[in-house]
């Protein structure tokens, strides 16, 4: 039943959809008033998407398995919240969870745009409508996740243990969110284009839906880097996995949106680049999509693939790029009124630099993603690219980037000059000492990381200092930025200091390190509603005598057969101890795993302290206003 | 010149960008690979299907005939998708077909071929699915194309068209 | 003569250019000395000479080819024409059984011997590494 109602108010939609689009053209061709009509209808248009996503959701909690997605990814045994999230854990149901987002700024950008020209606003629905069609046709045509299975089987096939996971609950709908928003970002670019609209007032209204989307973005990744450290027992965050980096593609492409978006606001230039990242940004994310739904590359992250899904993103992804590319030569004129005169030592000089390091980062995420591809096709050879190829090319660039980075904000917009700055310098030499005085220390001989760890000190300590001296002018700014050398920071001390120990033991064995012996005590089994529990006790001693105990997880669900790692983390201020075990089939012996990593947290912190940046941002406009 | 290079430079890279994911495309990496294997099919003993009666292999594989042994399940979407083609190949003379109901709820396994009918020749059940992992089945469906008692191909996934025309090549050579 | 702004273009789209073919030559160099080529035991047997690089290895788990001690697990990779044989000292995947699909990557000792340093898991049980069927395929 809410199967069916989901259905039809999906097709209703549709039709709503060609309404508004009718509606809009007719408005634009007598811009007199905003017509109340497409209001209503986007109004409309969200409500039916959202019956019908609430639709599928009531379907997944009444376990009816008349319905092919519910079956397919549901089972009676799974918890309630899992069953609500398992409503977007598959193919069929993200993409209504897509729509919907998709429906819903549509009707907020009706809301916010209040101000704005009507002719724009208009335009802008337009090609939101546009985007909004092409997706009720991918999910109506190729992915519909209300499709009807008769004889109604008794038990669905069950959700994989590995998304029944809380972080992973909530970070599809978080960075659909991030994904979706740039949609927004990207139809109001092209009707400002169209209407030769980009100025000022349009930097700063857009400027929330950048922030917003951005927001999203970064959390939406932090929530699956989190997922995949604790999950996945490899004791990573980050494995420059093909699915990892679709999402961080447009990461890139919407922070450096922002930068652009900041030198649009005060001095009208960069028109271009906002033209471009604003275009790039909304594709990458529709790309990302392309590539992972559609099977062509290979990820440890394996989802449900169907070759025609692929050719209808394929397809619909490139009209928007060419669309794009036909607004962009067409209409795109370059502003009369601007000033090109750039100083070199000026705020837009350094931001404008760091814009060129993001497109270059930007590139070799894209290249060694797609290059698979290419091979593939040109010479059918298969081959994958690792992560030293993504370390090597993008590390040393962190180091001018992170420079640019702390002394760009201190420089002035237009023109600036270095008299009262020699703090700058005097900074720059205290955080080369406390780099090699580090390095000295802990005997890492190794140049590159102790000058990115001297420039990343160097961010650090002038971001602090404002805090210090209580300069709260650019308190948003002051925060991103600090959050991202303590980010750098955490994460270079995090690879050189981490220790690791694997080995394979049985039940009463110990293993020896020079620091630390490992006691593997006792294993426990445990029935739990949906899995069978396997525990084991292993005592870490360490030679000052502290003991820590560690109980690592093994789960065996019944629907999926499969086993999962449940990896035992002792979070700490200074460290994480992580530790997983695994069966060794047809051996008494299980693989071990433990890992000391330091400033684990202070990853997971500094991400979040970069987001509040943009947080604070927005509050503070509201505020003045 | 200059200002109409451009979009054309640009125009041109992504047709490749989009020829070339297309014809990724083409290759798709999806499970459904196929295994030619000239192994002796395991000895096996089974219930025949909604009875209690056993049966054993060398009962079953019998004769030149060809064999096809289809693993399925009532529960299973693609089992519904290759059905039609089963009961096509279910014409052929030379082919027998055997059905292997794998883990199933025996009344939702009778509705399931009173439904779409039943193109299996003899009916066994697997309710512990030990049988299908003696011939090493990763899933459902799974199809095996028998002839005395060597294991000609190997069909992981359901069957297609183009799968149904290579049987039936094989069956006919 | 040309004006101030068309100057500062002019060497504006120069230095983008010089920038841009420098960063893309960095970048597929790089690729070239980072990717990990893809082989099937089979392919190894065949190899004129062995490669030093770093390679990944598909196949089949053998039946009853897992052994473990305390340092190493060892197993044999077959794509049913040819094996090879693995020593691996490091994190196993949950999906790792004798019999399914596998992928393990690292350093050939000889044609017979393969150290490996990662074994990659993947997250479906009925997931077979496309590789491998290809690999398979191609017999």
């Amino acid at each position: 039943m809410a199967s069916l109602i989901g259905f039809y108010s999906l097709v209703l939609g549709v039709i709503i959809s060609f309404i508004i689009t009718f509606f809009s053209v007719k408005n634009f061709k007598e811009p007199i008033v905003f017509d109340k009509k497409i209001i209503h209808f986007s109004f409309l248009q969200f409500f039916l998407v959202l019956i019908s996503f609430l639709g599928l959701i009531v379907s997944f909690v009444n376990s009816d398995f008349s319905n092919e997605t519910v079956f397919n990814n549901s089972h009676t045994t799974k918890p309630l919240f899992y069953k609500i999230t398992g409503t977007w854990g598959n193919h069929e149901g993200s993409l209504l969870l897509w729509l919907l987002v998709l429906t819903l700024f549509a009707v907020l950008f009706i809301i916010k745009s209040n101000k704005q020209p009507t002719r724009y606003r208009i335009l802008t629905l337009l090609f939101q409508q546009l985007i909004i069609l092409g997706f009720f046709i991918f999910v109506l045509k190729t992915s519909s996740p209300f499709n009807y299975i008769y004889p109604v089987p008794n038990e669905g096939l069950g959700l994989n243990p590995i998304l029944q996971d809380p972080a992973l609950a909530i970070h599809p709908p978080i960075l659909y969110l991030g994904y979706v928003g740039s949609s927004i970002i990207f139809s109001s670019t092209l009707a400002a284009v169209v209407l030769n609209y980009i100025s000022k007032e349009w930097a700063s209204h857009i400027k929330d839906w950048v922030i917003i989307s951005w927001i999203f973005l970064t959390l939406g990744i932090l929530l699956g880097s989190i997922w995949a450290y604790y999950e996945l027992g490899w004791g990573g965050f980050w494995f420059w996995d093909p699915v990892e980096n679709v999402s961080l593609m447009p990461w890139l492409a919407l922070t450096t949106l922002i930068h652009c978006i900041l030198v649009l606001e005060k001095r009208l230039l960069l028109t271009s680049w906002v033209v471009i990242l604003s275009i790039s940004t909304f594709t990458l994310s529709m790309c990302g999509t392309f590539l992972v739904r559609s099977g062509i590359l290979n990820s440890v992250h394996t989802f449900a693939n169907d070759p025609e899904r692929g050719l209808f993103i394929l397809i619909f992804l490139f009209s928007l790029i060419f669309m794009s590319l036909f607004v962009f030569f067409f209409f795109y004129r370059e502003n009369d009124k601007t000033d090109y005169s750039i100083f070199f030592l000026s705020k837009e000089t350094s931001i404008i630099v760091n814009n060129w390091f993001m497109m270059y980062f930007l590139s070799v995420v894209l290249i060694g993603t797609t290059y698979p591809i290419f091979l593939e096709v040109i010479s059918s050879e298969k081959i994958s690219v690792g992560p030293p190829f993504y370390n090597k090319l993008i590390a040393p660039f962190l180091i001018p980037f992170l420079f640019f980075m702390a002394i760009g904000p201190k420089l002035k917009w237009v023109k600036s000059d270095l008299s009262d700055k020699i703090y700058l310098i005097l900074f720059l030499i205290i955080s080369l000492f406390l780099s090699i005085f580090i390095v000295q220390n802990f005997k890492i001989e190794f140049l590159l990381n102790t000058i990115l760890i001297t420039f990343a000190f160097y961010l650090f300590f002038i971001t602090v200092r404002d805090f210090v001296s209580k300069k709260y002018k650019n308190l948003s700014q002051n925060l991103a930025h600090f959050g991202f050398s303590l980010f750098i920071l955490s994460i270079l001390f995090n690879n050189i200091f981490a220790t690791e120990v694997i080995t394979n033991l049985k039940v009463g064995d110990t293993f020896k390190t020079e620091k630390f012996n490992i006691n593997f005590e006792s294993l426990s089994q445990k029935n739990k509603q949906n899995y069978k529990s396997i525990v084991g006790k292993l005592i870490i001693e360490n030679s000052k005598g502290s003991i820590e105990v560690m109980e690592p997880e093994l789960r065996i669900y019944n629907q999926p057969n499969i086993s999962t790692s449940e990896a035992d983390i002792k979070t700490g201020f200074l460290n994480d101890k992580f530790m997983t075990i695994n069966i060794v089939q047809n051996q008494e012996y299980f693989n071990v795993r433990y890992q000391i990593k330091p400033f684990m947290i202070w990853i997971w912190f500094s991400i979040l302290l970069i987001t509040s940046g943009g947080l604070i941002s927005m509050l503070k406009k509201k505020y003045e206003n | 010149m200059k200002i109409k290079l451009l979009p054309i430079t640009v125009t041109f890279l992504f047709l490749i960008f989009f020829l070339v994911f297309f014809l990724g495309l083409k290759n798709p990496n999806i499970y459904k690979p196929n295994i030619n294997e000239k192994k002796e099919i395991p000895f096996f003993t089974a219930k025949l299907f909604n009875s209690t009666t056993s049966i054993n292999s060398n009962e079953i594989f019998v004769g030149k005939n060809f064999y096809l042994l289809n693993i399925w399940s009532s529960w299973c979407v693609p089992c519904r998708y290759e059905h039609e083609f089963l009961i096509k190949l279910n014409k052929e003379e030379n082919l027998k077909i055997v059905g292997l109901n794998y883990k199933d709820n025996v009344k939702n396994a009778k509705n399931y071929l009173e439904e779409l009918s039943n193109p299996y020749d003899i009916s066994i059940s697997d309710k512990s699915g030990l049988i299908a992992i003696e011939w090493g089945a990763y899933g459902v469906p799974e199809t095996f194309l028998i002839h005395e008692k060597k294991i000609l191909k190997k069909i992981i996934g359901p069957i297609t068209s183009d799968l149904m025309k290579e049987i039936k090549e094989l069956i006919n050579l | 003569m040309y004006g101030r702004k068309v100057k500062l273009r002019f060497f504006f789209v120069i230095s983008i250019l010089i920038v841009l073919i420098l960063s893309v030559s960095l970048i597929l160099k790089s690729l070239e000395e980072n990717v990990v080529y893809f082989q099937s035991p089979s392919e190894i047997k065949n190899f004129a000479e062995l490669k030093k690089k770093k390679i990944r290895i598909g196949g089949m788990v053998k039946k009853n080819s897992i052994s473990a001690d305390s340092n190493e697990i060892s197993f044999i990779i077959t794509d049913f024409k040819n094996e090879i044989n693995v020593s691996y000292n490091g994190v196993l995947p949950n999906l790792f059984e004798e019999g399914k699909g596998v992928v393990a990557e690292g350093f050939l000792k000889d044609r017979n011997y393969f150290l490996a340093s990662k074994i990659l898991a993947k997250h479906d049980e009925n997931y077979m590494p496309p590789e491998v069927k290809a690999a398979l395929e191609e017999k």
